[in-house]
């Protein structure tokens, strides 16, 4: 149960979730000690009516001279009641179907879909109003009826639980084992799928007490019981004699329901903490002045990156995603970034461009574009109170992003992103302009003007990446950011794709950094390469060495893995999977998946060493490993 | 063309939740204690109005005959008659939807407009004390019970201060025509205006905070500041363009709770919309009109979601026609 207690500590951890859980904590201890508690008799009338609040009668008494205090206790029992018994109801009921939907799938899916879908569209406080106005209002009653409307609302909620967890392992493990079905639902996949659709319960726990309030209060509440719903009711005929008869019962239950919502709310988040924190506008930084000692604009190297770290802020651990890397690119050259996902590639392309998420820091690092400093130890660059990289945004530096991750704008068309940006920068530039722009650069891409017209999901995934290719040649970049171009494209298009970025970057006189997890990409397009691993570049040298004298054994594995002549894929899973990441410093990061670690590896981190100039890796037995032909390495 | 189709059939898929929500009717009332025709005619009615009804509705034929009369009886229209009145339930209760529309749609306007604002600004700084103080009072405000907010402004506002009118829609006496009419109207509106717009606010504040934040961290929103946008327009023209779509539709869905919250707030002040007649309904155990309403709440939830989507697919491009 280490997961429950995982959940209750981030529960407990905010305010509004320790407070919440605090007050419905409280509410079961009160409405379980009511009957011992030294109150006076909820339903005993007395001769002292409407008698305002005192310390005999702390919330006063009411038409019938009933203290109001004592009911407002005894009410919590009845709130209690209701919620409980109707969200257990609905759960049972709603996990069972909803898990027996998502389980066998097919027929007994869609039509047990259809149902929940048609449930979502009635009214449930009118049914529920209807079916006690015809039955006879009752506590089990109104419980009843409340789950009858609020059991597909779990259901759904399982259904898609069961979805993903068909597919898991155990599950698997436990049908081929010869599992019946009815065991495999209750033993794994109920226990399994529970958790979100408890933190459902909290709502829906907080729904039934509004709801049984909301019906008491038209009349059709229990006669029997004493509930706060009824109490205000009854409250609603004196509101003038004595307000107090309604105000209690009231405050009584908005804090027991917006605890119950609460609750689930911290319940959701303890589940999903990335929820949070995610999206926001960008924070500020805090930025340093110019350097007086920079090249300026059109001298130098077109960008040059200096012991460049960033650190992600993930609870209350640091991850560092890029850890002190160093390279240049000169003016019209291609450099490759290549590694793993996870190795800090496209952390290091967005440090470039400085849009990195709100709990990234910059640790350290300097960073100039175009000879104009942009990030200097650690901190953008802003004069007169704007950022340096923001002069520069699309006009000096672009970006082609991955298009299958939705980079372009779905609810514009890509001309109107297109003239959008060439307005954004070419202040005083008229739309015909900004549209014969996007004409030429279309032209220039070789894609028919006619699809300017095109919403982004109209187009097909070559086509979307090239539209986004033309948007990041609209203002003539001097540089630019390619992140995984191609991913998910199928290869044909990948190929054409990557083709083309490399004629226009040498029509064009662009400097491209490519960013991608495949070797052959890199290679094709790219005049220096550059192998990331974990948060480092571990080798940079040009793609002819890169490719003829890899140093570093984990840019063997990457070439190793690229598929040979007969297309055949072999898999990086020749490397052990990625342990933690490197943990301890004092170490070679490489060093639990290296075939060739020794115990030097594992107590001394290795020194770059230069074994050609421009050709650099970080590995103690690196000059060993140069002249080898690769394949005597590779077991 | 396409829109059309798609108009076409979002309504084929309406028709079997209508037949649903009628059978669901029926059922209920043959399940409930008592006879069907007490139900249907009333305890009182005499034994010739009796006679029809069993006639109508085919009482005295076998089960799915029933089912199929009542199905043919309810779609054209016809919800039986109140027992007090004896007018048609139909009537009654178009008679009351104007008032009823006034009242939820303004506070939904008030609510819906204030409340993407409010969840807008907050979802610029997740996580930020503000945005979490924010999104807890939210949470609170919808946790309101709305009859009991509606009683706590009439002690404060019309009881205390004798500021505001506590209930009904006019002035007894006042101006009947012209702009004296429609002022007293809206002074009218003020106070159950602001019980349901306050918790409604609730509501719409957290959606807002919850899609604004989530378009926020999606990759388009990175292309445009790497091109450069200031803030401002990545908020509207990436962030609020791309989060009032999904807001829209749950306006749609979230139509049943809303129509619950302006019955109840109905009640609180004697607004002489439709809650006030189910209020009174249920007081003089008044069945058909009971039913005629749930009937009518249920198809008019489906046909907002029928709009909804509509216009949802007419709005966003990506919607798959
Ligand atoms: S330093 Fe050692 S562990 Fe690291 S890559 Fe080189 S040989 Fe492998």
């Amino acid at each position: 149960m280490g997961r429950g207690l995982r959940l209750l500590r981030g529960v407990v951890s905010t305010v509004p979730g320790a407070l919440s859980l605090a007050v419905v904590l409280l509410a079961l201890v009160v409405a379980l000690a009511a009957p011992w508690l030294d109150l006076a008799d909820p339903v005993a009338m007395g001769r002292e009516v409407y008698k305002a609040p005192s310390a005999a009668h702390w919330f006063g008494t009411d038409n019938f001279g009933r203290d109001v205090f004592s009911r407002v206790i005894w009410g919590t029992r009845v709130a209690l009641v209701v919620a409980i018994g109707s969200a257990v109801l609905s759960i049972v009921v709603g996990a069972i179907i909803g898990a027996i939907a998502g389980y066998f799938g097919g027929l007994v899916d869609a039509a047990l879909s259809r149902l929940f879908d048609v449930f979502l569209l009635i009214p449930t406080f009118f049914l529920v109003l209807l079916i006690v106005a015809l039955f006879g209002a009752s506590l089990p009653m109104t419980m009843f009826a409340i789950a009858l409307t609020t059991w597909p609302r779990s259901a759904r909620i399982m259904r898609s639980q069961v979805l993903s967890l068909k597919s898991r392992v155990y599950v698997q493990a436990a049908l081929a084992s010869g599992a019946s079905h009815r065991q495999v639902i209750v033993r794994h996949v109920i226990p399994n799928g529970i958790a979100p659709i408890l933190t459902d319960g909290a709502l829906l726990m907080g729904l039934a007490v509004l709801t049984e309030a909301g019906l008491s209060f038209l009349g059709l509440g229990d006669q029997n019981s004493v509930s706060w719903g009824r109490m205000i009711f009854e409250g609603q005929r004196q509101l003038r004699l004595a307000p107090w008869m309604s105000i209690a019962p009231g405050v009584a239950m908005l804090v027991l329901v917006a605890s119950l919502n609460l609750l689930g709310d911290a319940l959701n988040y303890a589940m999903n903490p990335q929820l949070r924190t995610r999206g926001g506008a960008p924070r500020r930084r805090g930025t340093a002045p110019p350097p007086a000692d920079e090249p300026g604009e059109g001298h130098g190297a077109i960008l040059r990156v200096d012991n460049l770290s960033l650190a992600y802020r993930v609870g209350r651990r640091q991850i560092v995603a890029v850890d002190g890397v160093s390279f240049s690119l000169s003016r019209g050259g291609s450099l490759g970034i290549v590694g793993e996902s996870g190795c800090g590639k496209s952390s290091l392309g967005s440090a470039l461009l400085q849009t990195v998420p709100n709990n990234a820091d910059f640790l350290s690092g300097t960073v100039s574009i175009d000879g104009q400093t942009v990030l200097a130890g650690g901190r953008p660059i802003a004069r007169q109170g704007r950022l340096r990289i923001d002069a520069l945004r699309w006009t000096h530096i672009a970006t082609i992003f991955q298009s299958a991750m939705n980079a372009l704008n779905p609810v514009a068309t890509v001309e109107r992103q297109l003239v959008d940006a060439y307005r954004h920068h070419r202040r005083g530039a008229s739309r015909a302009e900004a549209r014969e722009r996007a004409g030429a650069v279309f032209d220039l891409i070789g894609v028919p003007r006619s699809r300017l017209n095109a919403y982004p999901h109209e187009l097909s995934g070559g086509m979307r990446q090239r539209a986004m290719i033309a948007l990041s040649l609209m203002l003539e970049p001097k540089l630019i950011i390619a992140d995984e171009p191609t991913t998910a494209l199928d290869m044909l298009i990948q190929d054409q794709i990557l083709g083309e970025i490399e004629e226009l970057r040498r029509r064009l006189g662009l400097s491209l950094i490519l960013v991608s997890h495949d070797m052959g990409a890199v290679s094709e397009t790219c005049e220096r390469v550059a192998v990331m691993y974990a948060g480092r570049i571990v080798e940079s040298a040009p793609t002819s060495v890169i490719f003829s004298r890899p140093s570093h054994p984990y840019t063997r594995a990457l070439i190793d893995a690229l598929p040979d002549l007969t297309g055949a894929r072999r898999k990086l899973a020749s490397l052990p999977a990625v342990t933690d990441q490197a943990t301890c410093l004092d170490a070679c990061r490489f060093a639990p998946r290296c075939p060739h670690a020794t115990d030097l590896c594992r107590t001394v981190s290795p020194p770059v060493v230069t074994l050609m100039d421009g050709h650099d890796a970080e590995c103690h037995y690196a000059a060993d490993f140069a002249p080898q032909p690769r394949e005597e390495l590779v077991r | 063309m396409r829109l059309l189709r798609y108009v076409f059939y979002r309504v084929l898929q309406i028709v079997p939740v209508a037949l649903i929500v009628v059978v669901i009717n029926f059922l209920l009332i043959h399940l409930a204690p008592g006879d069907v025709s007490i139900l249907l005619a009333g305890e009182d009615a005499n034994p010739e109005f009796m006679a029809t009804i069993r006639e109508r509705y085919g009482l005295d034929e076998p089960f799915l005959q029933q089912l199929w009369s009542y199905l043919v009886t309810i779609l054209s229209g016809d919800f039986g008659q109140s027992y007090r009145t004896g007018e048609p339930v139909i009537g009654l209760i178009m008679e009351r939807v104007p008032a009823t529309l006034l009242l939820a749609g303004s506070s939904l306007a008030v609510a819906a407009i204030l409340g993407t604002a409010i969840g807008t600004a907050i979802a610029r700084r997740p996580g930020s004390f503000l945005d979490t103080a924010i999104t807890t009072l939210s949470i609170a405000l919808f946790s309101i019970p709305v009859f009991w907010l509606g009683l706590m402004l009439i002690l404060f506002f019309a009881v205390r201060l004798q500021l505001l009118p506590s209930s009904g829609m006019i002035t007894i006496g006042g101006p009947r025509d012209g702009l004296g009419h429609i002022l007293d109207i809206l002074w009218h509106m003020v106070l159950p205006v602001a019980a349901l717009a306050t918790v409604w606010l609730g509501q719409y504040v957290r959606l807002a905070r919850v899609s604004v934040s989530e378009v926020l961290a999606e990759s388009y929103v990175t292309t445009g500041r790497a091109i450069g946008y200031p803030e401002r327009t990545i908020m509207t023209r990436f962030g609020l363009r791309n989060a009032l779509l999904p807001l829209v539709t749950v306006l749609g869905l979230e139509l049943g709770l809303l129509l619950t919250g302006a019955v109840l707030t109905e009640t609180v002040f004697a607004w002489p919309g439709l809650g006030r007649l189910i209020y009174e309904a249920i007081l003089a155990r008044d069945t058909p009109i009971i039913m005629g309403a749930f009937v009518i709440m249920s198809f008019t939830v489906m046909i907002a979601s029928l709009v909804t989507d509509i216009l949802y697919a007419a709005l966003d491009p990506r919607v798959r026609l």
